[in-house]
């Protein structure tokens, strides 16, 4: 293990932790709009929600390609990235993106025109989804694949973008489809509030593990947590992903009414709590120092 | 195949700050850019202090996480062993930013190519000659100085070091210099626990 004493150093020519700044609020945005919108497209598509899935649609190909492409250092160039589906988790979730976007779209004209005939139709709604399920977790492998930053390299990171896109989804189905399913599928508000409720548990445990693993798990990983929930970002760590994202928002689904404008609390409770969460996850990822080398340097 | 390398000689190394200099003149880096970077680093307990010097530089790793992570294939790895940029093909996403364990990628922005380096906003015949190599929006790093390299040449911050603190050579081949060095004195790669498999080594 690491030197605890080192202090975090910006650009001096120190040791220290270094904090990574390549990722920032457009690609948290991105990200957030990514997993929110997938997820909404997701649970929409169970009850044929059109709106739902033309929202989550909206929200993936605008809100997200926005997020990447306002990013990117070279934006013009972005086609490139399709071109590394080997190794590369960006490329693989470009093609999905593109995927999802084309056969989203398609779908959902089919299902307000019938314009397909059955099997087309389908394959259209099967790829859709495949390339929704990609969108919904592969944030998490882009960010745990490598093991530079110890807090992001956790196996549990690609399982918390499912279950935060999957909890999102969820919550914005109970908002947009508050009255629609109340006539439609009248059973299935109970259902996804319970749902929302088990998300809301797992989510918790997720994001304390992913929190939990990286304090064991290097010298950088113990100075994110540190920062998370001692240091700089502990004003919103600990009050807005936990307290408002998880614990209100629960609450709240457990015993509050469950009129729309509670729903609209709740979900506004939640998204804020995750859209904090990916901000922070790109703020206190920390580099450890290069001393692991030197055993004689150990405190 | 050759397989080149570095080792840092941390008994050697002073903290003198000339191959930094070297490398910005050499590879004609702007503001706020650095391909090397020497560390200190202050230990013990007084009255038993001491500084060390530690040299950093893009590890040119054997199995590196910013190559496999780059989605457009910018980065890619020649077949002696330096990783190198394709600015051409960079998109500028940061990813192999992030993927870097030694925090050795710097991304390009267009601010610091318009200040100049007296801060007048004007820039010499020499930055006007050298930026032509950047793209603004892309991302740079070490590369061994493969223009020297090709010629034959050792990079410009080994060849500046005074005290022969920065050892370059083929490390396939047992009987280089830096190959030696390894072996007599039990050269230690940069968090070897990342799995990158560096091709730079500490020797103390």
């Amino acid at each position: 293990m690491l030197a605890k004493s080192l202090d975090v150093v910006g650009s001096e020519f120190r040791v220290g932790y270094r904090m990574q700044k390549s990722w920032g609020m457009s690609m948290a945005t991105a990200f957030f709009f990514g997993e929110a919108g997938a997820g909404l497209y997701f649970v929409s598509q169970f009850y044929d929600l059109a709106a739902g899935m033309l929202l989550g649609l909206l929200m993936v190909i605008f809100g997200k390609g926005g997020g990447h492409l306002l990013h990117l250092g070279k934006p013009s160039r972005g086609w490139r990235a399709f071109t590394r589906v080997g190794s590369s988790w960006i490329s693989r979730g470009l093609w999905a993106i593109t995927l999802f976007a084309a056969f989203g779209a398609l779908h959902l004209l089919d299902l307000q025109t019938g314009l397909l005939p059955r099997p087309l139709s389908a394959l259209a709604a099967g790829v859709a989804v495949a390339g929704c399920l990609v969108i919904m977790v592969y944030q998490g492998f882009a960010m745990s694949h490598s093991s530079s930053i110890t807090l992001w390299s956790s196996g549990l990171m690609p399982l918390a973008s499912l279950t935060y896109a999957l909890l999102n989804g969820v919550m914005l189905t109970l908002v947009i489809g508050h009255d629609a399913l109340a006539t439609s599928h009248p059973e299935a508000l109970p259902m996804l509030r319970m749902a929302a409720v088990g998300l809301v548990l797992y989510g918790f445990v997720m994001v304390l593990s992913l929190v939990h693993s990286a304090k064991y798990g290097s010298g950088g990983g113990r100075k994110s947590v540190e920062l998370l929930l001692r240091g700089a970002f502990s004003g919103y760590f600990l009050p807005v992903v936990l307290v408002l994202g998880f614990v209100v928002s629960g609450t709240m689904l457990a015993f509050a009414a469950k009129d729309l404008a509670t729903m609209i609390l709740v979900a506004g409770c939640e998204l804020t709590g995750y859209y904090a969460f990916r901000v922070l996850m790109f703020k206190a990822g920390t580099y450890d120092p290069v001393l692991s080398f030197a055993p004689k340097f150990k405190p | 195949m050759a397989k080149m390398g570095m080792v840092f000689d941390l008994k050697a190394c002073i903290g003198c700050n000339a191959c930094v200099v070297a490398c910005k003149q050499e590879n004609s880096l702007p503001d706020g850019v650095f391909f090397t970077r020497t560390l200190s680093y202050e230990h013990g307990t007084y009255p038993n202090t001491r500084r060390t010097y530690i040299p950093t530089i893009c590890n040119q790793c054997e199995d590196a996480p910013c190559e496999k992570v780059c989605p457009s294939g910018a980065t890619f790895t020649r077949e002696d062993g330096i990783v190198m940029v394709d600015r051409d093909k960079c998109i500028g996403c940061s990813s192999c930013a992030v993927a870097c364990p030694y925090d050795m990628r710097t991304m390009l922005d267009k601010d610091m190519f318009e200040k100049g380096l007296f801060g007048t906003g004007e820039l010499t015949p020499f930055e006007k000659q050298g930026y032509e190599r950047f793209t603004p929006g892309t991302s740079v790093k070490c590369d061994f100085c493969s223009q020297r390299v090709d010629a034959g040449l050792d990079p410009a911050c080994v060849s500046t070091c005074p005290t022969n603190a920065r050892i370059f050579g083929d490390l396939d081949d047992p009987n280089s210099a830096p190959s030696k060095l390894i072996r007599d004195r039990d050269g230690r790669q940069p968090l070897p626990e990342k799995g990158t498999k560096p091709k730079v080594y500490y020797v103390d």
